[in-house]
């Protein structure tokens, strides 16, 4: 259970909440029975999927359920193709499932069963239409942007759809505009960027980083960045030297000190200034963050020991 | 600007753990057939029947439930035609549901209750040509699924019957640019599925496929002020993200990254004074997947009135021994 709240009841309430769960609960069963015994290899029952549509608004997570309709799908298909106005009939029916999903996810946008089963359905679909289902991740994304299966189904459909990877770079770009803290978008864009010229990116982090320094998503994507060998070492010391500016405004930002570190170590390697700095930079961190005191404390000794190792 | 998603813990919240309070939880859980929540949730009772068992043996309380009973009922959960295992009797064979219940046989040591040849082959059956493993024959994709695969099998010691190469291959198609793991390649990182990447690689002796220090930086970043670890970045602090981060961190040698009271206090304040149980955050009803995760959590930091967890297959260590398996784990 998550995110349940517990409330408090008087004691006539709660006799009459279990009153009304134990009808849901008797419900439950019997719909669960009727469905389960009614599973034939060769015929369905229509009213029994009726009442699997039902059960299954209630809670998507029954995955026998959806298994029992794939198997209904399948049989339709198989109906399909002896009927002269066979397709026709299979869309509508299809629709209707697609539907269903749409119902589900409404309701509980996390369910993995429901998400798998649109998919499964669109596959088996003699007309799908993609596009309409890419516009509606697009639609989707916009009302919830951190949604994991919504990403992962947007990858899905961009294989059908043929989107180039540009468009989805813009995507991306526009995604990280109207909301700079979005760690899902962030990684999208990991996934898709042409990683040849990065002094534009560099640039677009920045942007993030300098509006919200708090946020964590763009400081994750920024030492993604900073580990790629073609990112200029003028960049990099422009970088560094505006970070600088910005721990002034934001003296106990842990973020900008953590940064600073990465940067130090790629720039200037193992000079003694540079050792020096990142330990005291290490030392400061100690006190921002108590909590990863254990990481900076390895960090700091890994700094020293490979000084020590070059001399 | 950014203001941090995370709770504050109420002033009354528990201090200490409430032993005998969780043991009636779980033994009152499955007792009334008739208690809503119990009937409501028969699609995945397999699994919670590993939760509840399990959290009961870490406090070393196992004997309190019916062994016989639950033998029987694994047993007829499971398919003669596929040899997998389901949430309940006539429901469908499933992965997750066929780990769990050859989890709670090996803490009972009784193997022998099922036909073991056909879980192996059930298991083998859903290997896909890339590697990865689908949850049953409907197809669906995810790394949970190649975790369930190899943790089942090596618990039945016949990982020869999948290509565990291939196996491999694809879940390292699955780390991202912050050393974590999703469910699919390209897919976000999340906790849950990087304990199931880790775990995966660690029963699989791979370890050396994680960019180590990246993960778990990324890992010991989801803890929050509040002490509680969340499962990616911006969201909430959650009690099963105490068990999916630590024990990865754990595996990583890096459980001291994080700090071990801060989060203790958290998993303590997710007690539930009157019913007993865990629930994800303090105020909300507690279930047995808290319950169990919370316990485990617990145990990994040392708490001395729980049993040593296993961090890969989160069941206790000295049925892990007895099994004489050694998954990896980095110093």
């Amino acid at each position: 259970m998550h995110g349940r709240v517990k409330v408090r009841t008087s004691e006539e309430q709660q006799l009459l909440k279990q009153k009304e769960q134990q009808k849901k609960l008797i419900a439950y069963r019997l719909g669960m029975k009727q469905i389960l015994q009614s599973r034939k290899p060769d015929s369905y029952d229509p009213e029994c999927l009726g009442i699997c549509a039902q059960l299954l608004i209630i809670n998507p997570d029954i995955y026998t359920l959806w298994n029992y309709r794939k198997e209904v799908v399948l049989l339709e298909i198989k109906t399909s193709n002896k009927d002269e106005d066979g397709e026709e009939k299979l869309c509508t029916f299809l629709e209707n499932e697609l539907k269903l999903t749409e119902q589900c996810l409404l309701a509980n946008p996390k369910s993995y069963s429901s998400w798998h089963h649109r998919y499964w359905v669109l596959v088996h679909h003699p007309k799908a239409n993609w596009k309409k289902e890419f516009d509606l991740c697009t639609k989707y994304l916009s009302m919830d942007d951190r949604n994991f299966h919504c990403w992962d189904y947007r990858r899905l459909i961009l294989n059908k759809v043929g989107i180039s990877l540009e468009d989805e770079i813009k995507f991306s770009t526009d995604r990280i505009n109207i909301n700079f803290s979005n760690y899902s978008s962030w990684h999208y864009r990991s996934t898709i960027l042409n990683q040849e010229n990065l002094h534009d990116e560099l640039k677009l982090v920045q942007n993030a980083l300098f509006t919200d320094p708090a946020d964590s998503s763009a400081w994750f994507y920024l030492r993604w960045v900073l580990s790629h060998s073609n990112v200029l070492k003028e960049d990099k010391e422009e970088l560094l030297g505006s970070l600088e500016q910005l721990l002034e405004l934001e003296p106990n930002c842990k973020w900008i000190v953590i940064a600073k570190c990465w940067l130090m170590k790629n720039i200037y390697e193992n000079t003694d200034n540079s050792i020096q700095n990142q330990v005291n930079c290490y030392t400061r961190l100690k006190e921002l963050d108590k909590m990863r005191e254990g990481y900076y404390l390895d960090c700091q000794k890994t700094v020293v020991d490979d000084s020590e190792t070059k001399e | 600007m950014t203001t941090l998603n995370d709770i504050k813990l109420p002033d009354n919240s528990p201090t200490v753990l409430l032993l005998d309070k969780h043991v009636d939880f779980i033994q009152k859980y499955g007792r009334s057939e008739d208690d809503y929540e119990f009937g409501m949730t028969d699609y995945l009772r397999m699994s919670g029947m590993y939760w509840g068992l399990t959290a009961l043996e870490l406090v070393n309380k196992l004997h309190c439930l019916p062994k016989n009973e639950v033998i029987e009922f694994i047993q007829k959960c499971q398919d003669a035609e596929t040899g997998g295992i389901s949430a309940c009797i006539d429901h469908d064979p499933h992965l997750l549901h066929t780990l769990s219940a050859v989890q709670i046989l090996c803490t009972y040591d009784r193997l022998d209750a099922i036909d073991v040849e056909g879980v192996v082959k059930y298991v083998a059956s859903l290997q896909q040509p890339d590697g990865s493993f689908t949850g049953d024959k409907w197809g669906e994709v995810d790394t949970r699924f190649s975790f369930c695969a190899v943790a089942t099998l090596t618990l039945l010691k016949r990982m020869d019957a999948i290509d565990v190469d291939k196996a491999i291959a694809f879940v390292e198609s699955c780390k991202n640019f912050d050393g974590g793991f999703g469910s699919r390649p390209l897919s976000e990182s999340h906790a849950g599925l990087v304990y199931c990447c880790i775990g995966f690689l660690s029963i699989t002796g791979r370890l050396d496929i994680v960019d180590r220090d990246t993960l778990a930086w990324w890992l010991c970043e989801r803890q929050l002020p509040s002490g509680g670890l969340n499962g990616r970045p911006e969201k909430l602090p959650d009690v099963c993200y105490s068990w999916w981060v630590l024990s990865s961190l754990t595996i990583l040698g890096r459980l001291h990254w994080i700090s071990s009271s801060a989060l203790k206090t958290f998993i303590l304040a997710c007690q539930d004074t009157e019913t007993g149980g865990f629930s994800d955050r303090p105020g909300d009803v507690a279930d047995p997947y808290h319950t169990v995760f919370g316990l485990a959590a617990l145990s990994l930091l040392g708490h001395n009135s729980i049993k040593p967890v296993n961090p890969t297959f989160c069941m206790p260590q000295y049925v892990i021994d007895r099994l004489e398996l050694k998954p990896q784990m980095l110093q």
